[in-house]
């Protein structure tokens, strides 16, 4: 029996996702892009005023007004798709990921429907880094801070055959004494505060931390609740952020890349 | 509740402080099956507590209270009220009389005395040091080991405290409610469609479920009838989504014992379906589909096709891989007699879903209380006495094979017409419901004021089931305890919220 499986295994052709694949890739995250030609006033106030978790908000800037979208409190609901009458659609590409707090929010003029915000770093950019990166090797620990779960089904999807982190040289350990990086997921809450402080303790230096899905970087839909701290890095310090909710396993190893590059380009 | 439910004390009816509770009666005669306790607020801030039971099919029965003054327990003639009671205490502040055991249960050292989310404000709770004192085990060679909040794998966090000799087990105890968010009070002041997104994130691989229960509760309250397209697809979500978690679970059952093989496969296929699923609606979880009144979006027929396609291969695939699984000596070995759930304690603690279906206990809310589309569809119920780690991946190795099905029947016969109905929320409604989630029985008691929600009372199976599982374990070595643990695959935050 088993014997038929393993053949079976071996004829069929693999599922390994390439890495090129992967980068930037966001399918299934439902990400909201900014269709900048649709925009108007009117559109950006609809938008602002239907998005459940203010990751859209209208700011002025030097009497100017501008929308400013934050993708790490957008948990993806769709309701600015539906609101927006064609100013947003669905992301096809999302780089955002593992990047600085600051590069996980977009800034556009409404009236010049300009984007003030450069682009995070290039895919082309990180493509081209891919293979110093891997020649090296990473010990993660994932640390649940008070997650719905969601974010463990994904990261724990990137240990299967589509997308074996293991052939980067990342490997998930058990031990926090064991890590290098810390992938923190969830609201960080009351009860959790404690342990994730003495587990982010626990990791030798040089230490990383990746905040992970909507709640990691900003609380997401659990903000403002009696029994959450608040995001993970009202605890312990975060060198890079990973929006979704959930993100894809692709966003992750988006992610994941992006804080080793800049760590190594640092 | 809807009008032909009957109610003991009706809304609005008070019985005399310390009136004791008369539990009601099955329609076979034995003691009605406890569903949930929870409390309300009324006017002028009067605190309601709610008892529903199942009293077999159709109707859910519910009784209210009032908790003007101290409570009575009822947890020692009903053990699976124990912790429903504690909570109660934690939130509200009622004072339950006769409880064997009422420390806190939602609330840890750092939470002060007298402090109750559901009554008091919480917008700046200090930071306090109680002390939580565990049940000791007393003796000679006996020791404890103490695992987790954090434990070593990709997994939720929670707190067990074993006692030993040598490998085997004398007792377990949980100390859970490390991910508790506050979500039931977060609900109140949400807009009737927002709570849908709350509701998607109380437990994350069962956010349709919960997506789902929470519009029924709205749509039951507003007495409206969602359009048939919506319910049918809504099926093949709910399919979709125990399809992926069982074939999760089996996976990971393959894992705790060593067996990489079938466990690569289980992985592969479930991220296979995810896969299809982002091809079929855009969502690999089914998140942002399920709206009060139907559906955000219709679904395309070729895809949904394509879609139902992808599950009957991902479903004869692992039909192979479970009888692999089920056939090989070494996993037999493992799996059988490890971690028995007797009937009696199951029907004591009122467990459900597949953990009650393996212990014998027939039960499954698609076929007793029929919702949605699930009227039109004969629902087989796999039920086995054995009620060990295998009768529990046998339930759910039948149970993936029977939802992929269901997907194929429904997606063949999908209803024309719209997929949506508009709510009008505006006055008072209370509206309740029930789902067949993939670890079984969900409730939603939603109660909501000019299209706001008020109070949203979440049961989730994994609450009703975790005191159960340390049951099983006693008399294992605590090298089998991972394993037991996964066969009841239970969600820490669907149990903390």
């Amino acid at each position: 029996m088993i014997g038929d499986v393993i053949e079976r295994s071996l004829r069929q052709r693999s599922s390994l996702i390439p890495v090129e694949a992967l980068l930037g890739n966001c399918d299934g995250s439902r990400m909201p892009e900014i269709v900048m030609d649709r925009l108007t006033p009117d559109i950006a106030q609809k938008l602002i005023e239907v998005c459940p978790t203010s990751a859209l908000r209208m700011e002025e800037h030097e009497g100017r007004r501008r929308l400013r979208l934050s993708y790490g409190q957008c948990i993806g609901c769709g309701k600015c798709g539906e609101a927006g009458q064609g100013a947003v659609a669905v992301a096809t590409h999302f780089t955002r990921c593992g990047v600085t707090k600051e590069q996980t929010v977009r800034l556009w003029d409404i009236d010049s429907r300009a984007e003030m915000t450069p682009l995070a770093s290039s895919p082309e950019e990180a493509r081209g880094q891919i293979h110093s990166l891997l020649q090296r090797a990473l010990n993660v620990r994932q640390l649940d801070a008070g997650s719905c779960n969601g974010c463990e089904a994904e990261i724990a999807a990137l240990t299967n055959p589509y997308y074996d982190l293991e052939r980067f040289g990342i490997h998930f350990v058990a031990s926090p004494k064991h890590a290098d990086m810390l992938l923190v997921t969830g609201p960080v809450t009351r009860n959790m505060a404690e342990a994730i402080k003495a587990t982010y303790e626990a990791i030798p230096a040089p230490k990383l931390v990746v905040a992970v899905g909507a709640c990691g970087c900003s609380g997401g839909i659990f903000a403002g609740s009696h029994a959450i701290v608040g995001a993970v890095d009202a605890v312990i310090p975060v060198d890079g952020y990973v929006p979704g909710c959930p993100p894809t396993p692709a966003m992750l190893v988006t992610g994941i890349l992006e804080v080793l590059r800049r760590r190594i380009a640092k | 509740m809807r009008e032909d439910t009957p109610s003991v004390f009706p809304n609005g009816e008070r019985a005399s402080p310390g009136t004791m509770l008369t539990f009601p009666q099955s329609k076979d005669g034995g003691r009605a099956r406890l569903v949930t306790i929870f409390g309300s607020l009324g006017p002028h801030g009067a605190r309601w507590v709610h008892y529903v039971c199942d009293v077999g099919n159709p109707a859910y029965s519910e009784i209210v209270l009032p908790a003007d003054g101290p409570l009575q327990s009822i947890a020692r003639e009903v053990p699976a009220a124990a912790w429903h009671e504690r909570e109660l205490h934690d939130q509200y502040g009622i004072q339950i009389v006769g409880h064997p055991d009422l420390r806190p249960l939602v609330f840890h050292d750092n939470w002060p005395d007298g402090v109750y989310p559901m009554i008091d404000r919480v917008d700046d709770v200090p930071w306090s040091k109680r002390e939580y004192r565990f049940l000791q085990v007393q003796g000679e060679g006996i020791a404890e080991v103490a695992v987790g909040p954090v434990h070593a794998g990709i997994i939720e966090p929670g707190h067990f405290r074993f006692s030993v000799v040598g490998d085997t087990i004398l007792h377990l105890e949980l100390r859970h409610f490390y991910t508790h968010k506050g979500t039931e009070k977060l609900f109140e002041g949400k807009s009737v469609e927002d709570g849908t997104m709350l509701a998607e994130s109380v437990s994350g691989d069962n956010c349709f479920a919960h997506a789902v229960c929470y519009t029924q509760a709205v749509e039951n309250a507003c007495g409206i009838d969602v359009p048939s397209r919506a319910t049918a697809v809504r099926l093949i979500g709910l399919e979709y989504e125990r399809l992926v978690c069982h074939i999760s679970d089996i996976g990971g059952l393959c894992t705790d014992v060593g067996f990489s093989v079938a466990a690569a496969y289980a992985t592969r296929l479930k991220e296979f379906l995810l896969q299809a699923s982002v091809q079929c609606c855009g969502t690999r979880y089914w998140r942002g589909v399920a709206v009060p009144g139907g559906l955000r979006f219709d679904f395309d027929p070729g895809r949904t096709a394509e879609f139902a396609q992808a599950v009957a291969r991902a479903s004869r695939d692992f039909s192979k891989i479970a009888r692999m699984i089920l056939e090989t000596p070494s996993i037999q070995n493992r799996f059988e007699t490890a971690g028995v759930l007797g009937r009696e304690a199951a029907q004591d603690l009122a467990v459900v879903g597949p953990v009650a279906r393996a212990s014998g206990i027939d039960l499954d809310v698609r076929r007793d209380h029929p919702y949605g589309g699930y009227g039109n569809h004969r629902i087989e119920v796999p039920v086995t006495h054995y009620g060990d780690v295998m009768a529990r991946a046998r339930i759910r190795i039948a149970e993936a094979a029977a939802s992929a099905q269901l997907i194929q029947d429904a997606a063949k016969s999908l209803p024309d017409g719209s997929v949506f109905i508009p709510v009008t929320s505006q006055g008072d409604i209370q509206g309740f419901s029930a789902v067949e989630s993939p670890r079984g029985e969900l409730c939603y008691w939603v109660e909501a004021r000019g299209g706001r929600v008020t109070r949203c009372h979440i049961k989730s199976p994994s609450f009703q089931n975790w005191p159960a599982m340390p049951l099983t374990v006693a008399g294992n070595i605590i090298a089998d305890f991972p394993l037991i643990n996964k066969s009841f695959n239970l969600s820490y935050s669907g149990c903390d919220r």
